[in-house]
């Protein structure tokens, strides 16, 4: 069981990017660094983010203009529907094949830009042809999807594979549920937490193992998943929504769904536990995750009880949150239980330049041009954070 | 990093003792860092702060309540401010360190509140005659002296943004989208020459050393306004069509220079995706053959493809 990169380069270009993080923060000198990068090899291609994004735009639209002169000379007025969805298939998987041999075997590319374009252009001409095969059926479909982005996850450590495999299992675990029907639709939220429970157990347990170390990107990100997953699954919004939805569930005036003590508490409950367990063990990714869904939570419990008067939530929560994180800051000053409010490593894309960017484009936003608001005074909505 | 790896590392003789004694707390995770976790908070309640504030302002003037609010949001106002210079270290040309770790969301908040109470001054009292501009230009002004004098990167944005805003260019990737961007009248002509002279403000201040740190975030606004502007006069303008195609490839070809000098690729990123689209458009015209357009885009993405990667360590950043 292997990834399709060279094993010994990943490891030691994991330790270099490590040790270039320490000394940006100056805590090993600019010598040492390069005496552990040439103690620790890697001959592959692997350019800064920004010439991975020009190299997989650049490769996406070449493989458009291949891809459309290879139609040219493939198809006439005579082929049909399955001749087409043969040539996709096998089209996909000559170009997996092209990516592994070519690119990554031959060039050494390793998340070029470039493999990350072929990869995704492979797997959507394969799985294009898998679908029609299976003439769009929905069972088999998804465990077809499943098993390919699986693989591709594995083979070339790719995070958006991970995620679009996980997702693909959730679909099948939920599809079954509701095609089976009656009782089956009500237990849909207990399975979700019942399968995915033990995967998140699972995937906490592959991480330790070091052999797993080229994975980790992409177990961190099947851990934050199945948290939130099994959040939602909890969460009264998404079984009520949903119920109304799909299963045709009437509420009454008065009425509520079924269950719905369990669902109120599991959307109080789950967050809250995160949170707790998160602190307890020092695990960012609950952490993060349990702030993402105690957010949600508020927002569920205001849309089903709400006062009437966003303008007040909106400011009151926004004092809240302030007056929490100062004070947390505060409390921080000097570490406590192994928690610093300083920044003790960087993390990628943590530069102030992006920071500022980002401030200018969701605040500085959305701004009245002269021309536009010229006429008076009324342009309520979000016009307070306008820098007119 | 793992712990066997570290001591690798330390066995190897590749990192002294002292310094596996620092990482080792880091690497274990018996220190846990909540740097991020409590910036992005404290961001998140500054931004629903301001919003909730703004919204509050518009609604029922004139009410008793309303008018405690606008107390309220006049005295928050000040003691940002306050807190601010009380606690500011003193002005200079390099960058300064922020006296605490929220230092920069007191600015931010004090900042956008500014726009607020200033929103009210003009709503209730017609503090300036001509409306919005003057509003405008009162708040660009305000937020450079904040931005300079706080040393504040994000300040900065916004009067960037306010600035071009009084010229009627609006900064945000949502006019972008639904094309309107620049569409009133010929606003890309102003914008041309609202991006050129920003980019050599930036050039001259860079020169004279004042805030070297804030070149980069004046760069990204002038390359991005000048090089839209340019484009937007390529595909609405058909009769200087040469001229604005001349004016974008004469700022791709500034911007790739600088691009290079500063090793910054982001402005790489932009100089080609912009000069492609254009050099693009300009070929509508010319290529009529369906089999030419495909060849067209596999061979100059594969040319384009083949000569970063044959020169790769042209665009490496240094070491």
């Amino acid at each position: 069981m292997k990834s399709a990169y060279n094993a010994t380069w990943l490891h030691n270009l994991s330790i270099v990017k490590e040790v270039k993080q320490w000394r940006d923060y100056e805590m090993l000198s600019q010598e040492q660094f390069l005496v552990i990068s040439s103690e620790y090899p890697s001959s592959f291609y692997h350019p800064n983010v920004i010439i991975r994004i020009l190299l997989f735009l650049a490769t996406l639209i070449a493989l458009a203009g291949v891809t459309g002169l290879g139609a040219l000379v493939v198809f006439n007025t005579r082929s049909n529907e399955e001749y087409a969805f043969g040539v996709s298939l096998v089209y996909g998987i000559v170009s997996f094949i092209f990516l592994d041999r070519v690119f990554i075997y031959n060039a050494k590319h390793y998340k070029s830009g470039v493999t990350e374009a072929l990869l995704y252009h492979a797997l959507g001409y394969t799985l294009v042809g898998i679908a029609g095969m299976t003439e769009w059926e929905p069972l088999l479909m998804a465990s077809a999807f499943f098993v390919v982005f699986s693989i591709a996850a594995f083979r070339y450590i790719d995070l958006i594979s991970t995620a679009c495999a996980f997702a693909s299992l959730a679909f099948l675990l939920f599809y079954v549920l509701y095609d089976a029907g009656g009782y089956m639709q009500q237990i849909i939220p207990m399975a979700v937490i019942a399968l995915f429970t033990p995967l998140y157990f699972a995937v906490k347990k592959i991480k330790a193992y070091a052999a797993a170390n080229p994975w980790r990107p992409c177990l961190t990100l099947l851990e934050a998943l199945s948290l939130l997953l099994i959040y939602a699954a909890g969460n009264y919004f998404v079984v009520r929504e949903l119920s109304l939805e799909l299963m045709d569930l009437v509420i009454e005036e008065g009425q509520d769904i079924p269950f719905a003590y369990v669902f109120y508490s599991l959307t109080v409950a789950i967050p809250v536990g995160y949170l707790y367990f998160g602190i307890k063990r020092k695990d960012l990714v609950l952490i993060r995750v349990s702030l993402l869904a105690i957010a949600f939570s508020v927002v569920t419990f205001k849309y089903y009880f709400s006062l009437g008067h966003p303008e007040i939530s909106l400011t009151a929560a926004g004092a809240v949150l302030l007056t929490v994180s100062l004070l947390l800051f505060r409390y921080l000053k000097s570490p406590k239980y192994g928690y610093t409010r300083e920044n003790v490593l960087r993390e990628k894309w943590s530069d102030m330049n992006i920071e500022s960017f980002v401030i200018a484009q969701s605040l500085g936003g959305n701004t009245g041009t002269v021309q536009e608001t010229g006429g008076g005074g009324d342009f309520a909505g979000g016009g307070s954070t306008d820098s007119f | 990093m793992r712990i066997e790896h570290l001591r690798e590392l330390r066995e190897k003789g590749l990192i002294t003792e002292h310094q596996y004694n620092t990482i080792e707390p880091i690497a274990t995770r018996k220190v846990l860092s909540v740097f991020y976790e409590l910036r992005i908070l404290l961001y998140l309640g500054v931004m629903l702060f301001t919003t909730g504030v703004g919204i509050l302002i518009y609604q029922n003037i004139g009410d008793m309540g309303h008018i405690l609010a606008v107390i309220g949001l006049f005295i928050l106002t000040g003691a940002c401010f306050w807190y601010a210079f009380r606690y500011a270290p003193g002005y200079s040309n390099g960058k300064t360190k922020a006296p605490t770790p929220y230092f920069d969301y007191v600015v931010l908040l004090g900042s956008l509140l500014f726009i607020s109470a200033l929103t009210y001054l003009q709503i209730q009292y017609e503090l300036f005659d001509d409306g919005l501009g003057a509003t405008t230009l009162v708040t660009a002004a305000f937020f450079f002296y904040a931005a300079y004098r706080f040393d504040h990167l994000g300040v900065l944005s916004l009067a960037i943004t306010a600035l071009a805003s009084f010229w009627g260019i609006s900064v945000s990737p949502q006019k972008w989208y639904s094309s309107d961007f620049f569409s009133e009248g010929e606003l890309y002509n102003i914008a041309l020459v609202f991006g050129a002279v920003l980019a050599t403000v930036a050039v001259v201040l860079d020169r004279r050393g004042v805030k070297r740190h804030f070149t980069f975030t004046y760069m990204n606004f002038s390359a991005l306004i000048f090089l839209t502007a340019a484009l937007t006069g390529v595909f609405v303008n058909p009769d200087y069509f040469a001229l604005y195609l001349l004016l974008l490839y004469a700022g791709c070809g500034v911007i790739v220079y600088s691009a290079h000098r500063r090793k910054s690729f982001l402005f790489l990123l932009y100089a080609f995706v912009y000069a492609y689209i254009g050099t693009t458009y300009m070929l509508i015209d010319l290529i009529q053959n369906v089999i030419l357009w495909l060849f067209y885009l596999f061979a100059s993405c594969g040319a384009f493809i083949f000569f970063i990667v044959q020169y790769k360590n042209y665009f490496k950043r240094a070491e």
